[in-house]
């Protein structure tokens, strides 16, 4: 797979990564309660960028551990079933996606455990400096691996082909791509947009970004298996 | 029944210990909601009395409530004062 064929399933690994709402409902949430107990618009913003802040870290921190983790286990060549693997994995959570993303009640809950869910909607009431947002960040990307591993795991196996600097690069893209909706929401938020817009922004669409979360997913898996699997068996016949 | 300090709340379907209502609380919940939708702070202040007021007289009949409940009733008054910030304390539980 050449260069650029490798970075561009890492940039729609990323948009879907992207895509998927989590880090954007605890930010509405922190946001909410921040602006709720009368913080000046300063505090507002510097709490919500140590947020932002700590999802891109740990969006970078986890890539990286699984291109490590993939590099010292199959060094720069990964074997076929594994790319089998996280193909099915791929088309797999894209149909979960499809089916289970939202759950069946107004508003924008997720299919994550209920326990899970009130933590971080806890967290986000009690976080009072960035450092505590910071690391609410970082905890909200661990909470969306569900969803999230499988694009991530894809791009690790495409990233560990590459020579060192376009590795590197390729993290980069795929943290900045991955940052793009929250950064956006980040963003509209300072600008002092009204968080009930934003809130029935993302409830009106919730079933087109399920939708196309799911189906990228899949197109992805489909992708990387005909571009990998089938043309190396088909370029060993 | 003016603080409505005799009233038991049913916590998360009774998941959680029940709780005498506070007024405070109710008041206080309000004026984050209000805030939350860029209100001036003396508005969200107003808006807050008249729904807590509103929601003290609904429950003079009722010995027993829900904390789903107040939040209906509140959400209902609060959508006819704010209708943004009536939806975001009505989202307030389903965002996540």
């Amino acid at each position: 797979m050449d260069i650029a064929s490798s970075l561009a399933i890492v940039t729609l690994a990323a948009l879907i990564h992207a895509s998927f709402q989590l880090s954007v409902s605890v930010l509405t949430l922190l946001s909410g309660h921040a602006i709720g107990a009368k913080r000046s618009q300063t505090r507002v913003l510097r709490l919500t960028f140590g947020y932002v802040t700590g999802v891109g870290v740990m969006t970078l921190l986890i890539l990286s551990f699984l291109s490590l983790i993939f590099l010292h286990a199959f060094g720069t060549e990964a074997p076929q079933i594994i790319w089998a693997i996280a193909c099915g994995l791929l088309i797999g959570v894209g149909l979960a996606v499809w089916f289970f993303y939202y759950r069946r009640e107004k508003g924008t809950s997720l299919w994550i455990p209920r326990a899970f869910a009130r933590h971080l909607s806890d967290r986000s009431k009690a976080a009072k400096s960035s450092t505590e947002a910071f690391s609410l960040g970082l905890t909200s990307v661990v909470s969306e691996l569900l969803f999230t591993a499988a694009p991530m795991i894809i791009s690790a196996l495409v990233l560990i082909q590459l020579p060192g600097h376009w590795q590197l690069v390729g993290i980069a893209i795929y943290t900045i791509i991955s940052l793009l909706t929250l950064f956006s929401v980040w963003v509209l938020i300072s600008s002092g947009h009204r968080l009930s817009s934003i809130q029935k922004w993302r409830e009106d669409n919730k079933r087109f970004l399920q939708f196309a979360a799911g189906g990228a997913l899949a197109v992805l898996g489909f992708f990387v298996y005909v571009c990998k699997i089938i043309a190396d068996v088909t370029g060993a016949i | 029944m003016a603080d409505g300090g005799h009233v038991d709340i049913v916590k998360r379907k009774g998941q959680r210990p029940t709780e005498a209502f506070s007024k405070a609380k109710l008041h206080q919940s309000i004026v984050a909601a209000t805030l939350s939708a860029r209100t001036p702070e003396g508005q969200a202040d107003n808006i807050a009395h008249s729904v807590t007021n509103y929601v003290l007289e609904w429950l003079e009949t009722r010995p027993e409530v829900t904390s789903h409940d107040i939040r209906l009733v509140a959400t209902r008054h609060l959508r006819a004062h704010h209708p943004d910030a009536a939806y975001l304390y009505e989202q307030h539980k389903n965002t996540l």
